[in-house]
Formats: structure tokens, sequence, C-alpha cells
């Protein structure tokens, strides 16, 4: 038994050895490449230097650049052209960044309410930046007036269409077994629809995020992980319960976080969209939320249509679904972190295709029984068509 | 940089609602689909604060070699001998050296100079004096130097006019020809492609000054205007007289009271069709080219295409503090900006 053990521990320490001398040898390649440069010449004639805006403040009489140098090697601010003037400026801590340092420029500018402005930041080396300010508008600072008008935004575009569409449960509870299919099928159409949205975002933030952070990687980790997960809790709890009951509810709810998340991405961008007086919430766009977010209130009460749910659990869906946006409005109406962004966006990516694999066996299970041929086509196509439609409304 | 601005499609429409900052309660404007942005009229009360002026602090003249300070007063009339047939000889040497200028703290450009200088020695001499300059190239890239006057073809400088049309680098080529007319006029590089040799800094003052002289004046200066473009677009995004923008801003020029001032001034600007100068709370007389002794006009402002010169004459009535700048305003704001200091 002894000899087993030692001869196992023995053999682990070998193992051990064996794993390092690749690590070793490495080691001694990249200390011989980084002292000889390895035969290869690979000094750039041209400095690489990249700067990242990750915020504006449009202050009276200034403007503040919150900047990051997301290139390989330090970079010094040289000169800053506010609309075609060079403007004295001042940089905090210090014009020399570091590689992922940040740094704040300060400039004093009577800039005028509701004006456009370019900004060109020069490099000791002459490489230009641009920063555009489409419309110039006080940024609101922390404050319980800004507080409450994120609160606002947050609540008519999610909360209160999410609670709308649940409020059609009790009609909906009349439906026959076709229709509640057509619907479940609808609301798998609804979240891949709302699915491609989201990763289209994802995208687009990702474009953003310094390339040392890797946003497609961002992406792609937190979508799987979050798609992983979701699956894995959801097989526990058909094992732990088995009660078809419980498990519906638990698909309503995951589907409620996966819109959540959605939401949070959505409120995200308003708030910083609001943040920089870009945001153009005229009732119009207001009624057009809630039009194409009542679609998913309906979604998220549809694999409980044969249960009776409490009406707390019901408010429970609602307020999971929906107040997610309150949230993503504060977190983007005062910083600005595309990173993050993309983070939520990618989970909200996985958690929603997560549950349209959740909704699949549900509808699986129904059309066992009964065969429904063109039902889940139409169903999915009519839930993909409904938020194509509403969307034009805010697009 | 990248914006924040483009995250979605919806954010873009309309204008400004629901809240205002700073607790000004907007209007709600929809406009549908349409992607301007319209503008409340009681915003155009909320100018905000005072701001600063435009303008940098000074660069390392030491490092740079050359100082605007000087270069507005420095004259250069070569080594001068006489002919055997009695006229003035002027000898010049001039070396292209590839340098490094500081235009604002903290920004170098590559820098093509003549002599190691933006701009070029101001070569002067009178009318009728034989000139001969020397051009040896000390840089990378074949040089040359294109006069403006008269002289015969293969001093032209130009490429194909022979070996003084491109100078290959290690090399040299001395021009040779008699001043005129008289006036005043410029050089520069004439190599292919030209609008960068210029751009880079190759280009000075010619001065022909007529047999009889101009009338005396108390002082007088060059002033070369042109533009760096350090970023390579083609655009400007510096200007200055003197190279160096806002120098004659942060180091007024200081003149007296009834002083007669004239001033040289030329136009190298590359990239930009037209440059201008303005001059504030008085009037100058101005001889294009130089080449009468009339002025034809009595103004405040000219313009100046690119190689366009012309000669000022003014002075002040009253002391003070007063700008000179181009009236393209946005080249004041991004460096051609001066100040005279007018004392008692």
């Amino acid at each position: 038994m002894s000899q087993i053990s030692s001869t196992s521990s023995r053999l682990n320490v070998k193992t051990i050895a064996l794993l390092l001398i690749p690590i070793i040898l490495l080691g001694g390649v990249i200390a011989l490449f980084l002292s000889t440069g390895g035969g290869l010449k690979l000094t750039s004639p041209a400095p690489v230097e990249n700067l990242n805006l990750e915020r504006y403040v449009l202050k009276r009489g200034s403007i503040d650049l919150q900047i990051q140098n997301t290139g390989p090697e330090e970079v010094k601010i040289a000169s800053v052209i506010v609309n075609s003037a060079v403007m004295p400026f001042e940089v905090t801590p210090s014009s020399t960044i570091s590689r992922l340092g940040r740094a704040q420029i300060h400039v004093n500018y009577a800039w005028t309410q509701g004006e456009a402005y370019g900004i060109t930041v020069f490099t000791s080396n002459s490489i230009p930046f641009t920063v555009e300010i489409p419309v110039a508008f006080e940024t609101p600072q922390p404050s319980s007036q800004t507080f409450w008008a994120f609160t606002l935004i947050g609540l008519y575009v999610g909360v209160i269409p999410i609670f709308l569409g649940i409020f059609w449960f009790p009609a909906l509870r009349q439906l026959g077994r076709r229709a509640m299919t057509f619907l479940m099928a609808a609301t798998a159409g609804l979240l891949l629809f709302l699915g491609l949205d989201t990763i289209n975002e994802a995208l687009e933030v990702a474009a953003r995020v310094p390339s040392a952070f890797q946003g497609i990687g961002i992406l792609g980790i937190g979508a799987v992980a979050t798609f992983l997960l979701l699956d894995a809790i959801s097989k526990r709890q058909t094992q732990v319960t088995g009660n078809e009951t419980e498990r519906r509810f638990a698909v309503s709810l995951m589907i409620a976080i996966g819109i959540g998340f959605h939401n949070l991405g959505e409120g995200l961008a308003i708030g910083a969209a609001y943040s920089v007086g870009e945001i153009a919430l005229g009732t119009f766009l207001v009624v057009g939320f809630i039009i194409q977010n009542i679609t998913e209130g309906l979604g998220i009460i549809a694999p409980l249509l044969r249960d009776r749910p409490t009406i707390g659990r019901l408010a429970m869906l609602g307020f999971v679904g929906g107040a997610p946006a309150i949230l993503g409005a504060w977190i983007g109406g005062y910083t600005a972190s595309p990173i993050l962004a993309v983070l939520f966006l990618a989970i909200g990516t996985g958690a929603i295709f997560e549950v349209v694999y959740e909704i699949a066996k549900l509808i699986q299970k129904d059309t066992a029984k009964e065969a429904m041929p063109l039902t889940v086509f139409s169903g999915v196509l009519t839930g993909m068509l409904m938020l194509w439609v509403t969307g034009m409304l805010i697009k | 940089m990248k914006t924040q601005l483009n995250r979605r499609d919806f954010l873009k429409i309309g204008a400004l609602g629901v809240m205002g900052a700073g607790g000004t309660a907007a209007a709600v404007q929809t406009t549908g689909n349409s992607q301007s942005v319209s503008h409340h009229p009681a915003m155009q009360g909320m100018d905000h604060g005072e701001g600063t002026l435009p303008g940098v602090g000074d660069v390392d003249f030491e490092k740079n070699g050359f100082n605007p300070e000087e270069i507005l007063t420095d004259f250069d009339y070569g080594k001068v001998s006489t002919l055997p047939d009695g006229r003035t000889l002027r000898e010049y040497e001039i070396t292209v050296i590839n340098k490094n200028i500081e235009i604002v703290p903290g920004l170098e450009y590559p820098a093509w100079t003549y002599n190691g200088r933006i701009p070029g020695p101001t070569i002067r001499c009178t009318e009728g004096d034989r000139i001969r300059i020397t051009l040896f190239n000390g840089s990378n890239h074949p040089h040359s130097m294109h006069f403006h006057g008269f002289h015969p073809g293969e001093m032209d400088g130009v490429p194909g006019s022979g070996p003084g049309g491109s100078v290959q680098p290690g090399d040299s080529f001395t021009y040779e020809f008699d001043a005129e007319p008289f006036g005043l006029h410029l050089y520069h590089c004439h190599v292919f492609p030209l609008a960068r040799h210029i751009a880079k800094g190759l280009y000075g003052t010619f001065i022909v000054d007529p047999k009889e002289g101009r009338p005396p004046v108390d002082r007088e200066m060059v002033m070369v205007m042109s533009g760096f473009d350090v970023d390579f677009d083609d655009a400007n995004d510096f200007y200055a007289v003197n190279a160096i923008p806002f120098y004659y801003q942060n180091h007024p020029i200081q003149i007296k009271v009834g002083e007669a001032v004239r001033i040289y001034l030329v136009n190298i600007l590359e990239f930009d069709l037209l440059n201008s100068f303005h001059l504030h709370a008085n009037f100058f007389h101005y001889y294009p080219t130089g080449t009468s002794l009339t002025p034809t006009e009595f103004t405040d402002t000219i313009i100046q295409g690119q190689a366009q010169r012309g000669i000022l004459e003014f002075s002040y009535k009253y002391p003070g503090m007063y700008m000179f700048h181009a009236h393209v305003t946005e080249f004041a704001e991004l460096g051609w900006n001066g100040m005279f200091e007018v004392m008692e």
C-alpha cells in the first residue's frame, strides 16, 4: 500500500518535472528572443500608439476627457486642439501615460450648449486622436435629480412594459393547448430575435473595448459560461424536484433573467447616451419601447399558462425582467465602461439562448402528445416578426 | 479616439427630451426618423463661461537651433566681394539638413530645413548683384533651390533643368544668377513630391532691394507665413509666422509710437488656398511683390495665395498691445497670431 502511494507520488514529482520542462525551455526561448531579437528586424519606423476615450465630461467652461492608453507603449500628450483652436490644457496625473494607464485631460473652454465640438489630441509623436462631441450638454453629475431621471428612464423602458405584458396572464389562461404551444413558440421566436439583437449590440460595444481586453473574447466567455451554467442549474432543478409546475416556473424565471440582462444592456446604452446629451427619449420613443417590451412580458408568462402562480411570483418575474433597465441606466449614466457593457450583454446572450433551448424542450413535450405540424413554425416566426415590426418604432 | 455615441440607432433620433441638464426643462420634440437635432431657442442664453484663450507655451529654442525672434530681423547679405566688372558678388552656402523641430511644446516634427532653420536664411541683395549660392544636400533625399525671379533655365532648380534641378544626397550645386527684378521674392525646394518638400520646411525669403534703395524706415522685419501638417494627412494642424505657432503672441514685438515699420511678408502655406494678414487698430501701405515703390493699397487686411508676397509699411499712433494675425481666424487660433507692443 505504502509502496503504491510512494510510487504514485514519485510519479507525480516526475510528471511535474516533465510538465515543467517545456515551460523552462519556453522561458529560455523568450529570453533569447528578447536579448537578440531572434534575427528579425521588429523595430517599427513609427511608434504604435493608441488612446481610448472612456468618457467626456462637460462642465460650465470646461471639457474633461477621460482617456486610457491602450497602445503597447507609454504615450505623451503634447497638444490639444478644440474646434480648430490650440488650447492650453492640463493632464492629471501626468501627461505621460503608461501602458493601460488612465489620465484626465482638462481644457478650459467656453463651449456653447447644443453645439458640436471636435477635439484633436496630439501625442508627442504627432499622432492625432479625435474626439467628437456631437451635442455639447452639461454632463449630469450624480445627484438626486439625475438619479431620479435615470430611474424614470428605466421604469419607462423596462419595468412598465413588462408588467403590462404580464397583465395578459388571465386572458391567455383561457387558451387551448395548441394556442399555448403557439404562444411558447412565439416566445422562443421573440427570444431568438432578442438574442440576435443582443449579440449585435455586444459586437458593436466589443469593437470599442481596448484591444488588450479583447471584447470578442469577453463576449464569448460570458455567453458560453452563462449558457452552460443555466443549463446545469436547470438540469439539477429537474433532478431535485421533478415537479412539472416548478420546472415550468424555473423556465419562466430563466426567461425573466435573460430578458433582464437584455434590459440591463439596454439601460446601459440609454444611460450612457443620456449622460452625453445624445439621448432622444421623445414621447414617441417611449411609446415605442413600451410596445416592444410588452412582448417581453408576454414571453415571461408563456410557460406558466397552465399553472396558477401567485401574484407575488408574477410580480417577482416582472421585476427580474424589467428592473435591470433601471440599474443599467444608473451604471451607464455615471460611468462608461465598454468592458462592463460587453460582459452584461454577453451574459444576456448566453441566458437568452439557453432559455430558447429550455422552451424548445417544453414544446417538444407538447408536440410529442399532439401533432402540430405548422404551429411551431408559425409561432416562432410570429415572435420574431413581432419584434421586427415593433422595432421599427425605435430604430 | 472613438466616442460612446453610436451605441444604438435609436439614441440618435429626435431632440433632447424627458429632463434637461441642470434642471432645465427642455422641450420634448419628436422628429421621427430624422437625424437632425433641434435646439431650443432658450438655450441661446446658456453659453458657458469665459474660457481660456488659445495658445501654448514656449518650445525648446536651443534644441531647435533657431528662434523666431532672431529670424524676424536676420537678413543675410552673404559673403560680399566685387567682381572685375565692378558689380557686387554675394556668395552663400546653404545645407539641407533633416532635423526634428519642436513645433509646440512636446511635439516634434521631422522637418527638412535649409541651414537647420525654418524659414531658411533670408537672402538679401541689391538689384543687379551677382548671386552665387552653393547648395549642399546633407539629407537623405534629393532637393533643390528654386528661386522666384529672373534666371537662366539651368538655374531654375526644377527636376529636368540640369544638375541643379535635383541635388542628390551628399552632392552640391551652385546656383548663380543676377538678382532681378527688385522686389520681395522667395525660394523653395522644387523636387517631387512638391507639396511635401515645401511643407516639410524647405522655403525662405529672397529680397532684392532696388538700386536706389527703399525709403528708410526705423524697423524692418521678415515674416514667413506657413503651416505644419504633423500627421501627414495633407491638412495643416498648426499655423505660424516664422514657423513657431503663437511665438509673437507669447513674445510681443516691441516697437515705439511713430516708428516706421516695414514688414516683408511671404506666404508659403501649403495645403490651404489662402492666407492673410490683419493688423489691429492700424492701416498699412501695401506693395504687392515689392516690385513698385508706390503702394497699391492702404488697408488693414490683405490676402495672399501660396508664393504671393508683399511689403507692408505702417507706424502706430497710440501705445498699447495690438494683435496681428491671419484673418482666416481658424489659422489664428491654430498658431498664426502675434502681438505688437507699442511703447511711448
